[in-house]
């Protein structure tokens, strides 16, 4: 991997970091377990390694933002996640900040655009 | 399948004691979810290839588990502004309690140039055992805030009361790459230490130069400076003629505007000649009798608490250069790193 690649791959790990929380949180208005959670993600495009997505869970946990509750689904023990009311607060939060920084960042490039016509 | 056990027991022993069971009954709960889909789209079970294929896809399983341990830090960024500004305070005030304290026990005996080398080469290891004390109970800091929620006080935060007034100047000499020298300041240095120079010349000859009517009492003495004086004297006339004439050079080739730390080095290094000359004197006598034959019973022990005062004096000049040569040689050192890392963006 070259520097440029390098510094790439650094830079688009942590524009990622947020939006990856945002995303699981967003997921988890609906009650999911782990697999099922990072299928949904995948489909919406949003691909996420298992040794990402399931640490960060435990850590959202941990934090107040998630509950969980170890159930029986199809013969197996799962354990289930969902927004904590916490969570939901925080998420509303969240997604009204990402729309902010999405909303100036795209003035910005507008007036860039502009400017170069 | 026994892959993906073998697996987890692997993940499980890289995994946080208390929560093992709990993370591979997970872990296990999800790569099994996601295994019976994969061989429901295949309508048969993995092959042996196909499972480890998959498994080397999740990543070894020391990668799979270090996300599960809590982060930590030797000297987090919480606490790292106050590490650097403490790990500062404490290395400035151990060189000055270090310099104070050696200069004090070599003024205590007549001092050896070896005694100031041995000085100086303790100087790192002094300063490398305090930076390793301030980093282990930042370390223990850390570890503290981290697992015991220890509250630290706003150390690291500016205070609120700071005045934009009260901020240093700025560096006239503009070392910094600043301001640019006057030539009236560099035509000044020319003609001052040509007079200087001539001044010094003149001394032997005309020592009321120097001490004024003092020497006309100081010949009727029954002491006389120790041959060493003169080696140094011509040391120190040298040192005056470079400066002189590298001053009118620099004059005359139009470069006096920028001030030049590498040749201010070469002054400073140089300039520590005569002082080690002095402190190598011979019997570390400065001073000699007139007539020894005669005065030497008489004056010997006043002549000996004569020398070893103008020895403690040199040493204690000898360290005060040194270290000022050792910090010129630091900000030196700073200054082309800064300089490489602007031209470097």
């Amino acid at each position: 991997m070259t520097l440029t690649e390098n510094l790439f791959e650094n830079l688009r790990l942590e524009l990622r970091r947020g939006c990856l929380t945002l995303a699981v949180l967003a997921q988890l208005r609906q009650e999911r377990y782990g697999y099922t959670l990072r299928k949904a993600l995948a489909d919406d495009g949003l691909v996420i390694d298992e040794s990402t997505l399931y640490p960060l869970l435990r850590r959202l946990e941990a934090q107040g933002l998630l509950a969980s509750e170890w159930r029986e689904e199809e013969k197996r023990n799962k354990r289930f996640y969902r927004l904590t009311p916490e969570g939901e607060q925080i998420f509303a939060q969240l997604l009204q900040e990402w729309h902010a920084i999405n909303a100036s960042i795209q003035a910005t490039l507008n007036t860039s655009t502009n400017s170069t016509l | 399948m026994e892959l993906l056990d073998r697996y987890l027991e692997a993940v499980r022993k890289h995994l946080p004691w208390q929560r093992q069971d709990d993370i591979i009954a997970e872990l296990r709960a999800n790569l099994e979810a996601q295994l019976d889909e994969k061989e429901a789209a295949l309508g048969r079970p993995l092959t042996a290839a196909e499972a480890e294929a998959w498994l080397k896809q999740l990543g070894s399983p020391i990668l799979m588990a270090a996300p599960y341990q809590p982060q930590q830090y030797l000297i987090g960024p919480a606490i790292f502004p106050i590490y650097r500004n403490v790990m500062k305070i404490a290395l400035t005030w151990c060189a000055i309690i270090y310099t104070v304290a050696t200069a004090t026990a070599l003024l205590i005996k007549t001092p050896h140039l070896s005694d100031f080398v041995h000085a100086m080469t303790d100087v790192p290891v002094i300063l490398l055992t305090t930076a390793a004390w301030v980093t282990l109970v930042f370390a223990a800091l850390e570890y503290a805030v981290a697992h015991h929620r220890v509250k630290l006080p706003a150390m690291g935060a500016p205070p609120s009361a700071w005045s934009p007034g009260a901020l240093p100047h700025l560096d006239p000499n503009g070392v910094s790459g600043g301001k640019s020298r006057t030539y009236a300041k560099a035509v000044a240095e020319v003609i001052f230490g040509y007079l200087f120079l001539i001044w010094l010349l003149l001394i032997p000859k005309y020592p009321y130069l120097l001490m004024g009517p003092g020497a006309y009492y100081l010949s009727s003495l029954p002491y006389r400076l120790a041959p060493v004086w003169i080696p140094a004297y011509w040391c120190v006339v040298a040192l005056s003629v470079l400066q002189v004439g590298w001053n009118a050079l620099n004059l005359y080739r139009g470069r006096w505007q920028k001030p030049q730390p590498a040749m201010h080095l070469v002054y400073k290094t140089l300039g520590m000649v005569p002082i080690i000359l002095l402190l190598n004197a011979k019997d570390h006598a400065i001073v000699l009798l007139k007539n020894p034959a005669l005065d030497q019973a008489r004056l010997g022990a006043t002549l000996d608490g004569i020398n070893r005062s103008i020895n403690w004096s040199v040493a204690l000049i000898c360290a005060i250069a040194g270290l000022q040569l050792l910090w010129g040689i630091v900000q030196l050192i700073l200054n082309v790193y800064r300089k490489r890392a602007v031209a470097g963006r």
